[in-house]
């Protein structure tokens, strides 16, 4: 193609631009519905997992339950619960346990000075902290080894209890009362995203070492055991063995479901992840669509250009214009239509997307907000975007083009 | 130069068959001036539209400068009418969207001349045809005789051996007629073969020969002025 053709192209394209001001309009819109929806889509499913990690981050936690069948003679609906020397034992006969902490809890009253308030306060390992994704906030720290060791009165509280004891002062190094006992605050949880609970948020809830819980709260069983392990890809069939192991001891059947309870956060984040991942490829091809409602309108709009140009056609065809010329001014004008369009689409999309992130999300919305204002452009999106706009250019381009270069000269020039 | 050998030309419209051109045989030598009459209907344009190979016949063989043309494809009849016709049509058709110089311009675009070799032409030709002054102006804003001549400079810019002119001066006032006229005058003198379509005998006049259509034949070929 010789550079003074396209040059003339483009002075013909320039001087009829109001004419396909349209066309540009309808791309432009396309595009920016695409990659909206890719955007909010990712941004959804993104905020699925993080909900998911708030929980707690490849986890399997064991709590009692009831049989469901008889076993050994043994009648159904046996309660069976767990204890501190399980732990032990699990701990023995299960080597993939990269981390492994009890978890009892009860409520019990706490003060500060006058204010007074009834909370959860959980007994726990200090390896609890990394399991449950909990995050000091700065200048404190989680309860630790030696807490433990020496059952130290030591407290580690959510941030609804700091604010709720302490309004907005520092409680690290404060001195609590957890029924009458004095405790010294050594941190404050940061804030998390967290979609699920078992027992109340974190937020609400006072951790001290387990050790120093069995001082003050002597209930006999343990509430949860967590376990996290080596290799997240063993949550299943470490679900398993542990049943096995507690099975043997508490006597129930390997299969029943219900004589402890399971929540595998990991099995959990499986399936949610592909559900997001589900409705973003759902929101993808709704998008994708769009455009190509957009594509099939250019396409006739760009028919109907031919049409209204067929004269011009037939002149240059008179004047020596070969089919290729014809084919390749409507096909590149096609072309430009599409990138001008697209340009704007994309700019507008990557400006809505940014604008909607400056909306600030508190970390109690757990709710719609964390789902709907943190829409992610990513540079994949625009990939798989930049692919299905070529082969729709393509595709509106070409079929108008050869027909403008089809025609017979004298029919295009008798054309009115 | 243009020989017909047995042209005849049927147009199909659905189921219908209209014959336009029947049995034609004509020879024109380089360098002739030929007006062709006829009423009406009569194939005039048909007859024209085939020597400047924008059509192709449905039988017979048309030989141009030895050449038959007849088995061509689309692009090599495309360099024929680059390089060896110029045409001029009744209503100008012009591009409307483009100026004087760009229409003037668009045979050599087609062909690859180089930038300045095009600058030279164009303004060469408008200074013959006396429009140097409407360059930059576009066919709607100039008169009917200012855009034949528009239109003629465009059908010299490849420098042709051949000028076709269907009814050139049919939408124009006697005087911008006469203007035109004067022009094909001119390129005939200086050695191009020129064929021209007109109801108007005083149009006739300036032709050396005339060739009379009838129902798409040849009724009467080279009666003289
Ligand atoms: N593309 C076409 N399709 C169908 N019929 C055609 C076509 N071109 C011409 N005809 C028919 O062929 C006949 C001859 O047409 P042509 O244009 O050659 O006549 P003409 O002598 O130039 O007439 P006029 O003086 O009116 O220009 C006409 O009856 C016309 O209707
Ligand atoms: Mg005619």
């Amino acid at each position: 193609m010789r550079v003074q053709l396209l040059h003339l192209f483009w002075n013909e394209f320039r001087k009829r631009r109001e004419k396909t001001s349209l066309i540009t309009f309808a791309i432009a819109w396309g595009a920016l519905s695409l990659l909206l929806l890719m955007s909010f889509g990712r941004g959804l499913s993104n905020a699925g997992s993080v909900n998911f990690k708030g929980l707690g981050n490849t986890l399997i936690m064991v709590s009692r339950g009831q049989t469901s069948k008889p076993y050994q003679g043994l009648p159904r609906a046996r309660r069976i619960h767990i204890h501190m020397e399980d732990l032990e034992l699990l701990k023995r006969q299960i080597p993939g346990i990269a981390m492994i902490s009890p978890e009892a809890n009860n409520n019990h009253s706490i003060s500060y000075h006058s204010k007074e308030s009834n909370r959860s306060i959980n007994g726990v390992y200090p390896c609890f902290a990394e399991m449950r994704s909990q995050v000091p906030q700065a200048g404190g720290r989680f309860i630790n080894d030696l807490d433990q060791e020496k059952a130290r009165r030591v407290a580690f509280i959510g941030w609804n209890v700091a604010k709720e004891l302490f309004g907005g002062g520092n409680p690290v190094g404060k001195e609590i009362r957890i029924e009458r006992t004095p405790f010294t605050v050594v941190g404050v949880m940061k804030k998390k995203q967290q979609s699920s609970t078992y027992q109340g948020p974190d937020s609400e809830t006072v951790y001290i070492p387990f050790s120093t819980f069995c001082q003050i709260d002597f209930q006999r069983f343990l509430d949860r055991i967590h376990i996290r392990p080596a290799d997240p890809k063993d949550a299943l069939f470490m679900e398993n063995q542990v049943r096995r192991i507690l099975g043997r001891k508490y006597r129930f059947a390997d299969d029943d479901a219900n004589a402890v309870n399971f929540w595998n956060t990991i099995r959990d984040y499986e399936t949610g992840a592909k559900i997001f991942k589900g409705i973003e490829i759902f929101l993808s091809i709704i998008g994708g669509l769009t455009l190509l409602i957009g594509a099939v309108g250019v396409t006739n709009l760009m028919y109907a250009v031919v049409k209204e140009r067929t004269r011009e056609i037939g002149i240059k065809m008179a004047l020596g214009a070969r089919r290729r010329h014809i084919v390749m001014q409507f096909f590149l004008e096609t072309s430009v239509i599409f990138f001008k369009g697209t340009l704007w689409g994309t700019l507008v999309a990557f400006n809505i997307v940014s604008l909607v992130n400056l909306i600030p999300v508190g970390y109690e919305d757990f709710g719609i907000k964390a789902y709907l204002l943190r829409p992610i452009f990513s540079f994949d999106i625009l990939i798989i975007f930049l692919v299905v706009l070529c082969v729709l250019v393509f595709v509106s381009g070409i079929f108008p083009a050869l027909r403008a270069s089809r025609q017979n000269p004298i029919d295009a020039l008798r054309y009115e | 130069m243009i020989e017909f050998r047995n042209i005849s030309k049927v147009y199909k419209m659905g189921e219908v068959e209209f014959v336009a051109l029947k049995g034609v045989f004509i020879a024109v030598q380089k360098g002739g001036f030929i007006s062709i009459m006829g009423p009406s209907g009569s194939g005039k344009s048909t007859l024209m539209n085939i020597i400047g190979c924008l059509d192709t016949p449905t039988e017979g063989s048309y030989y141009l400068d030895g050449e038959n043309v007849s088995g061509l494809t689309f692009d090599q009849l495309s360099t024929i009418r680059n390089r060896k016709v110029g045409f001029v049509f009744q209503n100008f058709n012009l591009l409307p969207y483009a100026s004087a110089y760009e229409n003037i311009e668009l045979p050599m675009l087609f062909n690859g001349k180089k930038n300045t070799e095009r600058k030279r032409r164009v303004n060469e030709l408008l200074e013959m045809v006396g429009l140097l002054p409407w360059a930059r102006h576009r066919p709607t804003e100039m008169s009917g005789g200012q855009q034949q001549r528009v239109a003629i400079a465009r059908a010299l810019a490849m420098d042709p051996p051949i000028i076709l002119a269907d009814e050139p001066t049919g939408n124009l006032d006697s005087k911008s007629g006469h203007e035109i006229m004067d022009i094909f005058s001119r390129l005939w003198k200086e050695g191009r073969t020129i064929l021209m379509v007109t109801h108007d005998p005083a149009i006739a006049a300036f032709s050396q020969s005339t060739i009379r259509l009838l129902d798409g034949a040849v009724q009467e070929n080279g009666a003289a002025h």
